[in-house]
């Protein structure tokens, strides 16, 4: 078996809040391959973001280990960390926001270049940025426009091209392409497909759209509340959910099939995800969960393996 | 049937700094009683100002009516004065929004905001309209309805926001419902309960219903007849099955296969519509949709294909369906 490329280990980050802790991430461990692709999916406000953020450190985590490279980067300085930066990128939800509307796409594709200091001459800049755009299907005559001049799906380019400026080994895609239309949709997911393949990617990639991170992962996580409820092969949990919560949010996405999606049962979940603030101890899923029993309540169900690399985290499985 | 609502040939347009935009360019629909219209497209193509535009919400200026009816009951509204809109606005019709966030008023409380209408439309008293608030909470299951309509929207959930919002809208049993992307901001299993609640108090208040989504899941879900809208335009409309079945224009065909779906090979690039709707500052010559077109022929650049009947119910505007076409449909660029 292969080496992970990151493991992450009981990784936690708390928010300080008016009435409390809000325990967004609690706690979740994973290894993610080199050149694998892992989905992680939950309903808004279950971590997720949160998870991918503290990843790549841009939250500082309240504990945990990230091992990268045989090294701990949670430990590390300041200045040892720019370095580590290099290999570590990420790709932000909303296209409208996450790019300066007061610079150029030049610069704005130049700013991680700027800042580690990866070109000697200006006509190296320029060079390197022009064969970033073409990678990402943009061509040198959107060089020295603004971003209010393009589309949500070139925008999403122009992002993607910014995060691959570095040459990183690991990209957190967080939510790339849910602020954008179906039809564009697959072009950015079949741009992220293609690009991994020729410069061996590996992808986090975070979304609540259930059939695109079962077409575009590897292995698939499910967060509720802060914890990991399932992890599996993409196909194995898609195929056979064991964790109710799981079950759920399969049963929820509606098929784009008449004849099957009216004669569908589907399971019903009652209510919202409830607050994260001061969590009980307990399953995180307990108040919503039909199967629930006392013992659940009582004690957080660890998080094991239950088949052949199938994890869950549930009492009465 | 009997219909509630029909639109004939309406336009909209903005004018802009630039020029004129022609969102809405002449669409046709009419609505049944206690049928459920889906309206489908991509962002821009027109079908929230079509929304907008049946209810009269559009800022004016910079938007107008370039030309069209609205018929409701038999009456164009486009004919009403503002002060006749406003007895049917809330009231006959009734709008969902897309964001629960922003759409409800942060100031007051939710049992206010709820009875607004009954208080204005139907002048009634305090204590009736308190009994009437914590009965519509009740209707669309918010727990604890008595204590919740003294809440303000923050204290709310999104799921349960949209609930309020549904509630409110449903609150003067209004005939027609528009409900413009109502769960495109929840999460799958929020989603999955807010459609069968719309779906069970359809048929408890008999209402009609216009749903406007991206979502073909929903589509498939929800809807007897489907129209798809690109770039102002109706494109293709038919029965729901009609649509999934035998889609006949080529953009709903790729709208079709673009959808990501459970059961998709891994293995195979997904299916993309390549580029980008057309800028409607200046709405295309020919077909709309010829830009993106694989099928396109030499007639599509410059002449704008009628909509086509395939059935009583089945239209669709492409050259490719036009009773003379069946001669040169496989002749590569064919002229007719």
């Amino acid at each position: 078996m292969t080496e992970p490329l990151i493991s992450a280990r009981n990784i936690k980050k708390y928010f300080d809040v008016g009435g409390g802790q809000l325990k967004a991430v609690d706690g979740i461990s994973f290894d993610i391959y080199p050149k694998e692709t892992f989905g992680l999916v939950g309903e808004s406000g279950c971590g997720k973001s949160t998870a991918g953020r503290t990843i790549v450190r841009l939250y500082e985590p309240t504990g945990g280990e990230l091992i990268f490279n045989g090294k701990n980067i949670y430990k590390l300085s300041r200045k040892e960390m720019q370095v580590v930066r290099r290999d570590f990128q990420i790709v932000f939800q909303d296209p409208y926001a996450s790019l300066n509307p007061r610079m150029t796409v030049e610069d704005i594709v130049a700013e991680p270049l700027d800042i580690h200091q990866m070109y000697k001459t200006r006509e190296e800049r320029s060079e390197r940025v022009i064969e970033l755009l073409r990678l990402v299907g943009l061509g040198d005559e959107h060089v020295l426009r603004f971003p209010h001049e393009f589309s949500g799906g070139q925008r999403q380019r122009i992002g993607i091209a910014r995060a691959l400026a570095l040459n990183p080994k690991f990209i957190v895609c967080d939510e790339p392409i849910s602020a954008l239309d179906v039809s564009i949709q697959a072009q950015v997911v079949n741009l992220l497909k293609d690009l991994q393949d020729r410069l061996g990617l590996t992808y986090m990639f975070i979304a609540h759209d259930l059939s695109m991170v079962r077409y575009i992962s590897d292995r698939v996580g499910v967060m509720y509340l802060g914890h990991m409820m399932e992890l599996a092969k993409s196909e194995e949990l898609y195929a056979n959910p064991l964790h109710p919560y799981t079950k759920a949010l399969l049963s929820a996405i509606p098929i784009p099939d008449p004849g099957i999606q009216r004669n569908r049962r589907r399971i019903m979940l009652e209510g919202d995800v409830p607050s994260p603030i001061n969590p009980k101890e307990g399953c995180r899923f307990v108040d919503r969960c039909s199967y629930a029993i006392d013992r659940c309540r009582k004690e957080t169900p660890a998080f094991v393996e239950k088949g052949t690399n199938h994890f869950a985290a549930c009492h009465i499985i | 049937m009997e219909n509630v609502l029909e639109v004939k040939d309406l336009k909209i347009s903005f004018k802009t700094f630039f020029g004129e935009v022609e969102a809405v360019r002449g669409i046709s629909f009419k609505v049944g009683k206690e049928e459920t219209i889906a309206i489908v497209g991509e962002s821009g193509c027109g079908k929230s100002v079509t929304a907008s535009g049946i209810m009269q919400l559009l800022p004016m200026p910079p938007a107008f009516f370039k030309g069209g009816e609205i018929i409701f009951n038999g009456e164009n509204l486009l004919n009403k004065k503002e002060k006749e809109m406003q007895a049917i606005r809330g009231n006959k019709i009734s709008m969902v929004f897309q964001d629960p966030m922003t759409s409800l008023n942060p100031t007051m409380k939710i049992g206010k905001q709820i009875v607004e209408g009954l208080v204005k439309h139907h002048k009634m008293s305090a204590e009736d309209a308190h009994k009437k608030a914590i009965e519509m909470l009740e209707l669309v299951a918010v727990p604890q309805p008595g204590k919740r309509i003294n809440q303000y929207p923050h204290e709310f959930s999104g799921g349960m926001r949209q609930r309020v919002m549904i509630a409110l809208a449903m609150v003067c049993n209004p005939q027609l419902l528009i409900a413009d992307e109502p769960t495109t901001a929840l999460d799958v299993t929020v989603q999955a309960q807010i459609l069968e609640l719309m779906k069970k108090l359809q048929e408890q208040l008999e209402m009609s219903i216009i749903l406007i989504t991206h979502d073909l899941g929903i589509v498939a879900d929800m809807s007897d007849r489907v129209i798809v809208m690109y770039a102002g335009q109706i494109v293709e409309t038919g029965l729901t099955e009609e649509i999934f079945a035998s889609p006949k224009h080529p953009y709903t065909r790729k709208l079709l296969a673009s959808v990501p779906r459970l059961d998709m090979n891994k293995d195979e690039p997904l299916y993309s519509i390549d580029g980008t709707p057309p800028d409607l500052y200046i709405p295309p010559k020919g077909c709309s949709f010829y830009d993106r077109c694989t099928e396109a022929m030499k007639i599509c650049k410059d002449h704008v294909p009628d909509l086509n009947e395939h059935n009583d119910t089945h239209l669709s505007r492409c050259w490719l369906n036009h009773p003379m076409a069946q001669k040169v449909y496989s002749m590569d660029g064919g002229e007719k």
